[in-house]
């Protein structure tokens, strides 16, 4: 059962308070903790045994399925593989995300590597929340892939979220859109003290009229380093952007490498990038609204995050 | 209310900053009263802005003193003034990333009380209720984001409110209802000071203070002020212009 750490955990990643409705699937200290399916969701082991197949029946409506992980063993590096198919036309809310409580000085991880295939008209929203915690010196890390495959007219929306205590991050999203399918990526990524965080990500906009568009917010604080490389490559008639700001407070540092490739003529590719500290501007104005300066900047911070 | 004794402000000079240091403000003494709607008016890069932010504290004086109410501010930080009882509109207002106008009006009002925002936006009028949920950002026009600045500034309930140049960027047809909402707000208890070259603004104040190279070159009634305004009138620019391809010249 869940005991107090494993709760705070679930609250902070998958903002559950106690299990979830309908289908989840809670994995803990690498094993299965308690899972359940609905009529029109599946959940079953793989045949390797490493991690979940997640089947969304087509038509399916309004419903989600939460898949939260959660470490607290001291020395365990956990790697699942999940899979999930979304059927034509359904409509689904998948909740991922990992917790790690670390409470040695043994390094904890994490590697959740997830493939995606969205049928067609189908429609996806995928929030993903990393947050790491605990008295422990041991480092936390996560590594998660995400690939996702979009079929005719679907589309995938992916938020993807790491909070905070996460010392190393090495994450990896591909997508390859098909015809008229769309695709909206927002990341949001905080470090601090000597944490780093990589985050590479390859869009392919395949199908005629597909559409993409990348968001990636990053905040550095103390000593800690981003690098941020986005790919996308156009080969038809289709639009896509990619947009990343990054702030930088104390001494962070940050690299940003938006790459736009068109193989067709007919393919739109904008991208704007900015990396700086917070504005004078934005300071100024919350001053002049009554907060102080820490106020201001922690204020703009979760704003620039939301 | 509010006393300027000997204020100075001084930077230096020349268009990289290189330059001999100048009194952008040059020895100003003047007291706002309680109950008055002032306008400030004067040529471009005459220090109008400067004043206001002078008074807000976003730019410190180099010497001279500001006191409001009686008490010394001189060394108070914005947020201090803030909570003072002072509030400024900006001229050109910051736009963020993620902050919408109600989380403005949940900063200022200090709370997030639904009816409370909307009986501000319907007091302010200029700003419709489908405002609320917009974020503050490089989206909203210029007229939007001036009106929202108007009605976070309105929002605080300010003894002293300080508007620079409220009416830049805002549609003809709000200019009249801005300067009847501005003269509305203005209480026996409050002063109200707009930054402007509006003819809108001029036609109402009750005293008006022509600003020319740091100074005060007038203060007193419209009519009184009018041979010097037209004076003044000539670009400040003039020498920089380059016709057509004049940018030097911001009106």
């Amino acid at each position: 059962m869940l005991d107090a750490l494993d709760k705070k955990l679930l609250k902070t990643v998958a903002d559950l308070e106690g299990l979830p409705k309908g289908a989840y699937n809670i994995r803990k200290n690498g094993k299965l903790l308690q899972r359940q399916v609905s009529a029109n969701i599946d959940i079953e082991t793989n045949a390797e045994g490493t991690g979940i197949i997640v089947k969304i029946k087509p038509g399916t409506k309004n419903e989600s399925v939460h898949i939260p992980v959660i470490l607290s063993q001291a020395g365990l590096f956990d790697v699942v593989y999940n899979s999930f198919i979304i059927g034509d036309g359904a409509e689904v809310t998948i909740v991922a995300g990992c917790g790690i409580h670390c409470g040695s000085s043994e390094t904890e991880g994490h590697a959740g590597i997830h493939d995606f295939h969205v049928g067609k008209k189908a429609k996806v929203t995928y929030v993903e929340k990393h947050f790491a915690m605990g008295e422990g010196k041991g480092r936390r890390i996560l590594n998660p892939t995400t690939k996702i495959w979009m079929d005719e007219g679907a589309a995938a929306e992916m938020e993807l979220t790491q909070i905070s205590g996460v010392d190393e991050a090495d994450r990896l999203n591909e997508a390859t859109l098909g015809p008229g399918s769309l695709l909206l990526i927002t990341e949001r990524v905080l470090t601090e003290g000597e944490q780093t965080a990589v985050s590479k990500n390859n869009i392919i906009l395949q199908g005629v009229n597909s559409r993409a568009n990348m968001i990636s917010r990053s905040v550095m604080k103390g000593h800690s380093k981003q690098i941020f490389h986005a790919n996308m490559e156009a080969r038809n008639k289709c639009f896509g952007h990619i947009e990343c700001d990054a702030i930088i407070m104390d001494n962070g540092t940050n690299e940003t490498m938006p790459a736009l490739k068109a193989l067709h003529p007919d393919a739109e590719l904008t991208h704007e990038a900015s990396i700086g500290k917070i504005a004078n501007d934005q300071l100024t104005k919350l001053m002049s609204l009554g907060l102080t300066y820490d106020q201001a900047v922690n204020r703009i911070i979760q704003g620039f995050l939301k | 209310m509010l006393t300027l004794n000997k204020v100075y402000f001084t930077a230096p000079g020349g268009e990289d900053g290189n330059g001999a240091l100048r009194n952008i403000i040059d020895g100003i003494d003047f007291t706002f009263e309680k109950g008055k709607f002032y306008v400030i008016t004067g040529p471009n890069g005459s220090g109008k802005t400067t004043l206001a932010k002078l008074i807000m504290g976003i730019n410190p004086i180099s010497s001279g003193s500001i006191s409001f109410e009686g008490k010394d501010i001189s060394g108070l930080s914005i947020t201090e003034r803030a909570k003072s009882g002072i509030a400024y509109s900006f001229q050109q207002p910051a736009r963020f990333k993620g902050i919408t106008f109600r989380d403005l009006l949940s900063i200022v009002t200090g709370v997030e009380d639904e009816k409370k925002f909307l009986e501000i936006v319907s007091r302010v009028g200029i700003c419709p209720m489908s405002f609320l949920d917009k974020e503050i950002d490089a989206t909203l026009s210029g007229g939007e984001i001036k009106k929202i600045e108007l009605a976070t500034t309105i929002a605080a309930n300010p003894k002293l409110a300080i508007y620079d140049e409220p009416d830049t960027g805002i549609d003809l047809w709000t200019i009249g209802p801005m300067v009847h909402l501005l003269k509305k707000e203005l209480t026996p208890q409050t002063a109200t000071i707009v930054v402007s070259h509006n003819k809108a603004f001029l036609d109402v104040a009750d005293v008006v203070l022509i600003i020319d190279k740091g100074k005060i070159a007038f203060n007193g009634q419209l009519k009184e002020a009018l041979p010097l305004l037209t004076d003044l009138s000539i670009c400040a620019y003039h020498h920089k212009c380059e016709g057509e391809q004049d940018a030097g010249c911001l009106r």
